[in-house]
């Protein structure tokens, strides 16, 4: 996915070699804490990306140690990121497990759904406070990569709450509906009932 | 000591059948240097508990303790001087005198107390300096951005030297940036400059800056809850989870 196009994204700026650009894919997300891309996979992007016609090889630098191929960006390439950067990206979204607490909560009957939404509250909160403190300690003129990060997940734990205030509102209301069972599929050869009409 | 003490503070508007419970025996104390957020929905009480705390209405029952003094049988003209002289307040729509440059807007509450006009400018222009203004003293509100309009309204809070900032909805005209920035500016007023500071807001984001978080709902104190600093050590920005590994750091 997107390690690609970082690749042919970096290549742009100019041809480098892979050492080159996981160094650079690392210093531009702020370290490998924020995203850890091990070499191994800059090395196996590179060669499909070869393999596709997107990047070529661009000479070769020998020092001391082995020699390292030089890639740089083809116009299949350029066409690739273009397309990225055109497009919007879909955002992730993850399995929630307060959800699944809160659901297996609901049909076992033996967690109070208001303290769950409580509990939860309280954890998220206090999660918030510790990305505020830290969002606040970083330092703006160098740290920039990890500010947008800071941001965003402070950004996902307030809509959280919101949503735990949401359902908190609605729950009376979703207390009163039936909850869901699975359809009711008869197992193995269908039985024949007798005496129904056909 | 604390420098609020709130005990069993109720608010009943009107009388009878018509009567409506605005706070129904609150308790809260606040200690100097501390930061404390009240969260609830609207009309859970939040701002009549502000008004009570700030002698701005007096409570149906309970009492309050401003920096060690009951409010409760303290005459209006006493009132009126702890107000001036123990509470900094500050608005939502920051309530600034169009007018008045900076600098004067935030001399007001030295000049109402009949303070002298030279001290009274340079006090305004340190508090204005203070909360990186220095490059608008002579601004109008209509001349500075909503943020910084709000700045000069702390700096005019912070003036009298107030042991108490009481702050309704101090974000609640803000851009996400400038919110954010008034909520460190506020939390910096409690923890640089030592005072108590107590802030209604319905934003979990900006409750988030604050020490503590007091929830109201239908005028009780439904959940309070303590935010610990630094307790679990640094933790990552959870930004991205895909393939890669988030390496936990120090």
């Amino acid at each position: 996915m997107s390690v690609r196009h970082a690749v042919l994204g970096l290549l742009a700026q100019r041809p480098r070699h892979g050492y080159e650009l996981r160094a650079a894919f690392q210093a531009l997300v702020g370290g490998e804490k924020n995203w850890d891309v091990k070499p191994a996979q800059i090395y196996t992007t590179l060669a499909r990306l070869e393999q596709g016609g997107l990047v070529v090889e661009d000479g070769v630098e020998q020092d001391a140690g082995p020699e390292k191929r030089i890639f740089a960006l083809t116009p299949p390439g350029r066409q690739a990121l273009q397309e990225w950067f055109a497009n919007g990206i879909e955002p992730e979204h993850q399995h929630d497990e307060f959800f699944l607490k809160l659901m297996i909560g609901l049909v076992s009957g033996v967690a109070d759904p208001y303290r769950l939404i409580h509990t939860q509250r309280m954890h998220l909160y206090q999660e918030l406070h510790d990305l505020t403190e830290q969002r606040g300690q970083a330092d703006p003129g160098r740290e920039l990569a990890n500010i947008l990060l800071f941001d965003k997940a402070i950004m996902h734990v307030e809509a959280d709450i919101r949503w735990l205030d949401m359902i908190e509102a609605r729950l009376d209301d979703i207390r009163r509906q039936p909850l869901p069972e699975p359809d009711t599929k008869p197992r193995g050869r269908p039985k024949k009932i007798w005496g129904l009409p056909g | 000591m604390s420098l609020i003490q709130a005990d069993k503070l109720t608010k009943v508007y009107g009388t009878g059948d018509t009567a409506v419970v605005a706070l129904d025996h609150v308790d809260l104390t606040v200690n100097p240097g501390e930061f404390v957020a009240v969260m609830g929905p609207s009309g859970c009480g939040k701002s009549t508990l502000l008004h009570l705390l700030g002698g701005l209405d007096r409570p149906s029952e309970g009492n309050v303790s401003i920096d060690g003094q009951p409010l409760a049988k303290m005459p209006d003209n006493a009132l009126t001087q702890l107000r001036r002289r123990k509470i900094g307040f500050v608005f939502q729509f920051f309530n600034l005198i169009p007018i008045l440059s900076s600098v004067e807007n935030a001399s007001l509450p030295l000049l109402l107390d009949g303070a002298n006009s030279a001290q009274t400018k340079q006090k305004a222009t340190e508090w204005l300096t203070k909360v990186g203004l220095e490059h608008r003293l002579a601004s109008r509100p209509d001349q500075l951005s909503a943020g910084q309009q709000q700045r000069v309204a702390i700096a005019r809070a912070l003036i009298t030297d107030p042991v108490l900032v009481l702050a309704d909805e101090p974000t609640g005209n803000l851009d996400t940036k400038s919110a954010d920035e008034i909520a460190a500016l506020l939390k910096q007023v409690a923890k640089t400059w030592g005072r108590a500071v107590l802030m209604v807001t319905h934003d979990p984001r900006i409750a988030a800056y604050a020490d503590r978080i007091v929830f109201l709902k239908d005028g009780k104190v439904v959940n309070e809850t303590h935010l610990a600093n630094g307790g679990d050590g640094a933790k990552q920005p959870a930004g991205q989870e895909s393939s890669q590994t988030l390496a936990v750091s120090m």
